[in-house]
């Protein structure tokens, strides 16, 4: 075994060249966790998000109201409860409840799906609602008043533009996840803070180790925050628009690129034929 | 009465203690144009939200074609799709561009399909004189232009009564010009309107029957040269001779 050098940045170098792997292992899992999770995070958000602006009419049989205020209720606990605690404690709460009270020795990868997802999805919840909130309720009588049902509303009108305007906090929470999936090494996921741990407490270089992992998370965010900026203007789409031709007839015998196409294709093909002749 | 389409039965409306409508009365038949004046705070917006059931009545009844719609068995949706209604704020879907704002209810809500839904979107846009603009998002396009594919939007359900909640409003004298002549060729087609405006010479001009409420009664209501040149109610009179004179 080589000895550890005695400067920084040479002790740095020497580690990676050990351990590169490891961090390298490390830095991807704690990836896939924030991705992935941040997805199903998003998911969740929107279904309670949607769920809890439901609106209850005086009107509405008990058979829907009840069942609808039960669900409301639970699902405005489920978000108290996840927003409210710590999330390495829910981990440990969770990972190991489960096996000690009901017996069930959860999946490792599992375990940290789900927790870094019920807890994004209890945040995103109340950024969903924001979300639609924000948009005018001016939309929601138009949409209203062309006879559109809840649900036509917020699957046409609501949701695409409430999506577009929490773009932003959907790339704060990737942001977040990413840094904290660290605190799932209680549970033993090995993700980039494990695997820099492991690599500090080797050699007891924690300085160097941990000026690795700090290097990596940091172009992990930039980079999650880079790619979410180009994403949303991706989504606000072009800064301009072409004027319509004039020529109104061809729309109104329907799809208009279409007709203007065949013309010419028509066109083209006459004069083949006349050629041929 | 077979031609009645709507009948407002002593409606009333509050909110909390503050009563905005009070016993209104009125009701409108095929071909109407009908338009409603006031000062602001009269209630007349209100009572054209109550009618597309935007605000829930409190007293009172709403028939439409002899049938109450505060009935609790009535699909509000398939209602309000036969009352279309023109906003003061547009109220247009800034997600969508101005075809598809057209389109989106032919085919979500009248079930059409897409071809048809264009085809549709395109006649009235064609009418109200927007199609050069269809690819255009709502943002892109002046006051004007966005209250026109309203107009546009809620004609494309093919509503049997077009309800219009001040629609010049928020426009400038050039744009109010612009809206005004769409709907003036609107009523000459034989639309049946209700119409909530400030525009006094246009509600002369396009009605054949004008209602002036205030303070969330109906004050004094007939045919328009009989309430502008010969108001009976000392309320009415002091309410036009405001606008003559300005």
């Amino acid at each position: 075994m080589n000895s550890l050098p005695t400067q920084f940045w040479a002790r740095v170098v020497f580690l990676l060249q050990r351990y590169g792997l490891s961090y390298l292992k490390g830095a991807g899992t704690t990836l896939l966790i924030s991705v992935v999770a941040t997805l199903f995070g998003c998911v969740i958000g929107f279904a309670v998000g949607i769920v809890q602006y439901v609106p209850i009419n005086r009107n509405d049989r008990l058979i829907k109201k009840i069942p609808m205020k039960i669900l409301k209720a639970l699902l405005k606990i489920y978000v108290e409860v996840f927003r409210g605690t710590p999330m390495m404690v829910q981990a440990m709460f969770i990972y190991y409840g489960a096996s000690q009270v009901f017996g069930i020795n959860m999946n490792m990868w599992f375990a940290a799906f789900f927790i870094v997802s019920i807890n994004t999805g209890a945040y995103m919840a109340e950024t969903v609602r924001g979300g639609i909130l924000s948009i005018d309720i001016g939309q929601t009588e138009g949409a209203m008043a062309v006879g559109m049902t809840h649900l036509q509303t917020m699957t046409n009108v609501l949701i695409p533009q409430a999506l577009r305007n929490i773009m932003p906090q959907i790339g704060n929470n990737l942001i977040i996840n990413i840094k904290d999936t660290c605190v799932l090494a209680v549970i033993g996921t090995v993700e980039l803070f494990f695997a820099a741990k492991s690599v500090a407490g080797t050699y007891y270089t924690y300085f160097e180790s941990m000026t690795i992992a700090m290097i990596i998370y940091l172009s992990m965010t930039i980079a999650a925050s880079k790619l979410l900026r180009f994403w949303e203007s991706r989504m606000d789409g072009s800064g301009t628009y072409d004027l319509a031709t004039t020529d109104t007839l061809a729309f109104t015998s329907g799809m208009y690129p279409q007709i203007k196409d065949s013309r010419n294709a028509m066109g083209t093909k006459d004069k083949e034929e006349a050629k041929n002749e | 009465m077979s031609d009645e389409i709507l009948r407002v039965e002593h409606l009333g409306k509050t909110f909390g203690t503050n009563v905005v409508l009070r016993d209104i009365d009125f009701s409108v038949k095929k071909g109407d144009v009908t338009c409603i004046i006031g000062a602001s705070g009269s209630g007349k917006s209100t009572l054209l939200r109550c009618i597309n059931l935007l605000e829930e009545p409190t007293s009172g009844n709403i028939l439409f074609h002899d049938s109450s719609i505060l009935d609790k068995s009535v699909n509000i949706p398939a209602y309000r799709a036969k009352v279309g209604m023109v906003f003061q704020s547009f109220n247009l879907f800034n997600n969508m561009t101005v075809l598809e704002n057209c389109m989106i209810s032919p085919m979500k809500v009248l079930k059409l399909d897409r071809a048809e839904a264009q085809q549709r979107a395109m006649l009235y846009l064609d009418k109200v004189g927007m199609t050069a603009y269809i690819n255009a998002k709502p943002r892109f396009i002046s006051g004007g232009q966005k209250q026109r594919v309203a107009i546009a939007r809620a004609l494309a359900i093919q509503p049997e009564v077009l309800l219009f909640d001040e629609p010049t409003s928020a426009l400038d004298p050039q744009m109010v010009g612009e809206v005004l002549a769409v709907i003036r060729a609107l009523a000459a087609e034989g639309h049946t309107m209700v119409i909530v405006t400030h525009e006094m010479a246009f509600a002369r001009d396009v009605s054949n029957r004008v209602i002036f409420m205030a303070d969330g009664v109906i004050c004094e209501e007939g045919s328009p040269s009989q309430l502008f040149q010969n108001p009976q109610e000392e309320s009415t009179r002091a309410f036009l001779k405001r606008f003559t004179q300005g």
